[in-house]
Formats: structure tokens, C-alpha cells, sequence
């Protein structure tokens, strides 16, 4: 069952024509002509549709706290913002289906009240910008961007803005933030940004391929949809199969799946990549954990598990990979992309990378050995947002898993 | 384009900073202290506001800086594709190590991931970006654009 890869290649993303006539923007005709705001929202929380940028969080929960919030202006926010080492799966339905993701935009806005839509677009993803550029001035051409969508009461103008490489802006408070001019740093919640957000007013933030869901649910049905997947979390997904796999890419199955199919079966990843043996896999992209051959059997799905599923990014590691770079993979990234706001995210993710330059370099001392447990420990526990927790997620894993090759 | 001519395109609101930022610093390379209390007066924002917001972004620059920067992808996908002997390779090609912040005319840098990694490893030169680099052709590709 495709839902979100359907009519990838077989659409003109340049036309909106292209996007029409497959049945394209019948599910915001739907939702403004046969449905009010309330039963739009109703029909999402009953799809079961949780947020796909790696929290998990229930969309129909996300637009009823915005929907219920009384206010005179309320923002949504499509969050395409990206960053994180091995996903790319918002990247390709920008490119591939830009009026997918206007059309879910279109039916949020609708639905919670909010007259100004935003689409948070990595500042790298300039070609995919243009696209969505095109994509919006034909739909405001066609009358469903401004002033009354398809004639009705109901306007709205979406505007593209642009990041300038920050991971943690795709954070959704640090979004806020950045939005309204200020270092890209996570707020204290509550409160949410559903009940006040960008400049203090009731906001959605939902990822991109959330949103690419919405005119599915719409058309065809929550009830249709919440049979896909898993009962916990209902629907497909976007999988991006990286490293020592045949088929390398984006990949969508059905929500449950395991990893073990995903890297296996010739639908997705095919197996091993010629003369590869498997020696782990990393899922969740650089802040997954990390997890062997005889874990491999374990469903992907959003809600409690030993492996969550973050973005849906899975690294296949082989055994010609050498665990001490990908320790300094992550440190450097995540020392990088610290905002610094708190204290032990700042100074633990500087530390660690340090450390990981002495492992990378065979120059590790007993002190680094005992530093790390408590850096790990602090990253943990002690941070103001999850990035600290993300930084020590791989590393707690690889020091337990693979001890023995690191202090070698 | 003058700064204050760029400021002419967008209506001092907060929303429009980082757009300002990103647009002054294509024409100027860098956005230092002048532009910043340009830019600060023209926003009606306190100088340390928009000089700590400018200052927070990888993709801004606040200093002048007439090295040419090449960069590398130091992800987890990129890694696998080999991006450690392009590097090496690199930095042989150059003769400075990455991060090490000692020649006069270039800088090698790790970066993070720009969501290419279908098509890794990648490797920035001057705002140039190229994709699956093998370290058997990264040195005409540096010799192009060095």
C-alpha cells in the first residue's frame, strides 16, 4: 500500500495540473466544501496519524489543542527543516510531490483557524525551495492559496522561509524562535505551541510528511487508514535505507515493519550490498540506537519499544566499518549542531567530540575512559531539550556493545 | 546591492531577519559589525540581538574571512561511502589537516549533513557542491576550483 509514493515519477512536480488530475487537491475540496474544522480534526485523531519528524506525538491531538485555543491569529508551520546525517525523506517529496504537502498545509490551516501558513524549508534545499516556489504561485493562480480558497470564507497565505543550517531549528520551539528572529533555542514547555507558539500565538508545527498524509485520510477515510500499519501507530512511512544495503534510499512500508525486512526484502533494501557482511544497524539516523543481527525482529512503530523509530532512517553498518569513526560521526555532529543554550549539552557534546578525536587517533587515556560513562550520563539526563539526549544515545550503545574495539 | 538597498525589499519585521542576513550576505560575503548595526537600527532591534543572531547560524558568516573553505560531510552515510580517504585525500592534496585552522590560503572544515546522502560522500568547495567524490578524483576537482 502506497500512500505517499504513489504518483512519485509518474507527476509533472512542475505542474499542478499533474497533481489535479490524479485526484490532487479533491481532499481539500472535501474538507472545505462537505466538512467544518471540527470534523476534519475529529477525522484525523480518529486516523490515528502520529507526527513523522521522530516524536511520534498524535497530529488530530497537535490540531485540537490549536482548534480549541481562542485567539485572533494562529500560525501553521510545515516543518521541512531536515538535517539530521542519513534522512532525506522530506527532501524527496518536495521534489517529487510538492502539492501533497500544500494540500495537507491547505487542510491544517483550515481545519485549526490559522490564516498564515509557513513552510520552514532547509536552507541546502534550494532546488526543492524553487519547486515549492512554482508549486505555491500555481496554486495561488488556481485560487487555492489566498484570499477565499476554492470561493469559500476561508484564506490563507503561505509563505516559504528559509533556514541557514541549524539541526536543532527542526526542533519546533527552536523553529519558533528562529522564525521570530532569535537564536534558534529551545523554550521551556508548556506551554505548547499549539496553545502559544510563534510570537505567542496558537501554532502547528508538523513535518512535512505528516502533512503529505493528511489529504489521504481526508479522501479516503480514517477508517481506511488506521487499517495500514500498526494499530498503534497506523499508516506507511518513509524508510531511508543508508550504508552497506543493496538498495539503497527511500523506501515506504507499512508502519510495524521490521528491520530485518526492511534490510532484507528485495521490495526494499534487497540485503547486503556484494562482498558486505552485516554487523549492525543504526535506526533513527545518527540519534538511533544501534542494534545487532538477533534484534533485528523487532517492529518499527511509533509508541514504546526498544527501538524507536525517530525519522526512519536506518544505517546499515558492515564489519569493514571502523567503530571509532562513526563514534567521531556522531560526536562531530552533534558537538556542531549543540546550540549552546544549556550547559551540559554544550560543554558534554564538546567534550565527548574531543574524546572521539584521542579514540579516533588511538591516543585515549584512562581518564577519557572514565570521563565518558559520566559525559553520557550528564547528556542523558541533565539537558534542556533532547538534542543532549540524542548526542549519548549511539555512544551508550557502541561503548556497551563494543568496548573491546574501541580501547583496543 | 547596497545593504540599504536590499533593506528596501523587506518590511522591517522579525520574521524578515534571517532572510535579510541570508540575502546581505550573498552580496557582501559576510555580515560584520557595520552591517549588523545597519541592519539592527533598520529592525529597531538592540545590536547585540541581531549580532548574536547572526552569529548563531552555521550558514551566516560574521567575519571576513579570504581563505577558500572547502568542506566535507563527516554523517554516518557519507562515512560508509568512503569519506574518510577522500578526506585524507584532501588533505593531502592541500597539505592541512581537517579543523586545523594553520595554512594561509585554505580551510578544510567537517560539516554537517546537507541531506545528499543518496549521493554520498560530499564535498563543498567555495559554496560548491559535489557529489559521490572518490579519492581518485578528488584532486581534479580541487585543482578546478582552487
Amino acid at each position: 500500500m502506497d500512500i505517499l509514493t504513489k504518483n512519485w515519477d509518474k507527476i509533472d512536480p512542475l505542474r499542478i495540473d499533474s497533481y489535479t488530475r490524479t485526484g490532487g487537491y479533491g481532499a481539500l475540496r472535501k474538507a472545505i466544501r462537505e466538512m467544518d474544522p471540527e470534523k476534519v480534526v475529529a477525522e484525523i485523531k480518529m486516523s490515528g496519524l502520529r507526527g513523522r519528524g521522530g516524536a511520534g506525538f498524535p497530529t488530530g491531538e497537535k490540531w485540537g489543542m490549536a482548534a480549541k485555543t481562542p485567539a485572533k491569529e494562529k500560525y501553521f508551520i510545515c516543518n521541512l527543516d531536515e538535517s539530521e546525517p542519513g534522512v532525506h525523506k522530506d527532501r524527496a517529496i518536495a521534489e517529487k510531490n510538492p502539492h501533497q504537502i500544500i494540500e495537507g498545509i491547505l487542510i491544517g490551516a483550515a481545519a485549526v483557524g490559522a490564516k498564515k501558513a509557513f513552510i520552514y524549508i532547509n536552507g541546502n534545499y534550494q532546488k526543492q525551495k524553487e519547486i515549492l516556489e512554482i508549486a505555491l504561485e500555481q496554486a495561488r493562480e488556481k485560487e487555492l492559496v489566498g484570499k477565499s480558497v476554492m470561493g469559500s470564507a476561508f484564506k490563507v497565505e503561505i509563505v516559504i522561509f528559509e533556514g541557514a543550517g541549524a539541526y536543532i531549528c527542526g526542533e519546533e520551539t527552536a523553529l519558533l524562535s528562529s522564525i521570530e528572529g532569535k537564536r534558534g533555542e529551545p523554550r521551556l514547555k508548556p506551554p505548547y505551541p499549539p496553545v502559544a507558539g510563534l510570537f505567542g500565538k496558537p501554532t502547528i508545527v508538523n513535518n512535512a510528511e505528516t502533512l503529505a498524509n493528511i489529504p489521504f485520510i481526508i479522501k479516503q477515510g480514517a477508517k481506511t487508514f488506521s487499517q495500514i500499519g500498526s494499530s498503534a501507530s497506523p499508516g506507511t512511512k518513509l524508510f531511508v535505507l543508508e550504508g552497506a544495503v543493496r538498495n539503497r534510499g527511500i523506501h515506504e512500508a507499512p508502519l510495524g515493519i521490521t528491520a530485518q525486512e526492511l534490510i532484507y526484502n528485495s521490495l526494499y533494501g534487497g540485503g547486503m550490498a556484494s562482498g558486505k557482511e552485516f554487523w549492525f544497524a543504526q535506526i533513527g539516523g545518527a540519534s538511533g540506537r544501534l542494534a545487532p543481527a538477533g534484534k533485528l525482529d523487532q517492529s518499527l512503530s511509533y509508541g514504546p519499544g526498544e527501538f524507536p523509530l525517530g525519522c526512519g532512517s536506518i544505517l546499515v553498518v558492515d564489519k569493514s566499518a571502523d567503530i571509532k569513526d562513526l563514534l567521531f560521526s556522531w560526536a562531530d555532529f552533534f558537538h556542531r549542531e549543540s546550540c549552546g543554550k544549556c550547559l551540559p549539552c554544550r560543554e558534554g557534546t564538546y567534550r565527548l567530540w574531543e574524546i572521539a578525536k584521542r579514540i579516533k587517533n588511538n591516543d585515549v587515556s584512562k581518564r577519557d575512559k572514565e570521563n565518558i560513562e559520566e559525559i553520557l550520563w550528564t547528556l542523558s539526563n541533565t539537558t534542556f531539550c533532547p538534542l543532549g539526549n540524542f548526542a549519548a544515545v549511539a555512544w551508550k550503545d557502541a561503548m556497551r556493545m563494543f568496548s573491546d574495539k574501541i580501547f583496543n | 546591492m547596497s545593504l540599504q538597498k536590499i533593506l528596501l525589499n523587506f518590511e522591517p519585521r522579525p520574521e524578515n531577519l534571517l532572510a535579510v542576513l541570508k540575502k546581505t550576505q550573498k552580496e557582501n560575503k559576510y555580515i560584520g559589525k557595520k552591517e549588523c548595526e545597519v541592519i539592527a537600527d533598520y529592525f529597531s532591534l538592540p545590536l547585540a540581538r541581531v549580532y548574536s543572531f547572526a552569529s548563531f547560524f552555521d550558514g551566516i558568516r560574521t567575519k571576513k574571512d579570504d581563505k577558500k573553505i572547502i568542506k566535507i560531510c563527516s554523517g554516518g552515510p557519507c562515512l560508509s561511502e568512503n569519506s574518510k580517504k577522500v578526506a585524507r585525500q584532501i588533505e593531502m592534496f592541500l597539505g592541512v589537516e581537517v579543523g586545523n585552522d594553520i595554512h594561509s590560503k585554505y580551510r578544510l572544515e567537517y560539516m554537517s549533513c546537507l541531506g545528499l546522502c543518496d549521493r554520498g560522500p560530499i564535498v563543498e568547495i567555495e559554496g560548491n557542491i559535489f557529489e559521490r567524490v572518490k579519492p581518485e578524483t578528488v584532486d581534479d576537482i580541487l585543482k578546478n576550483y582552487l
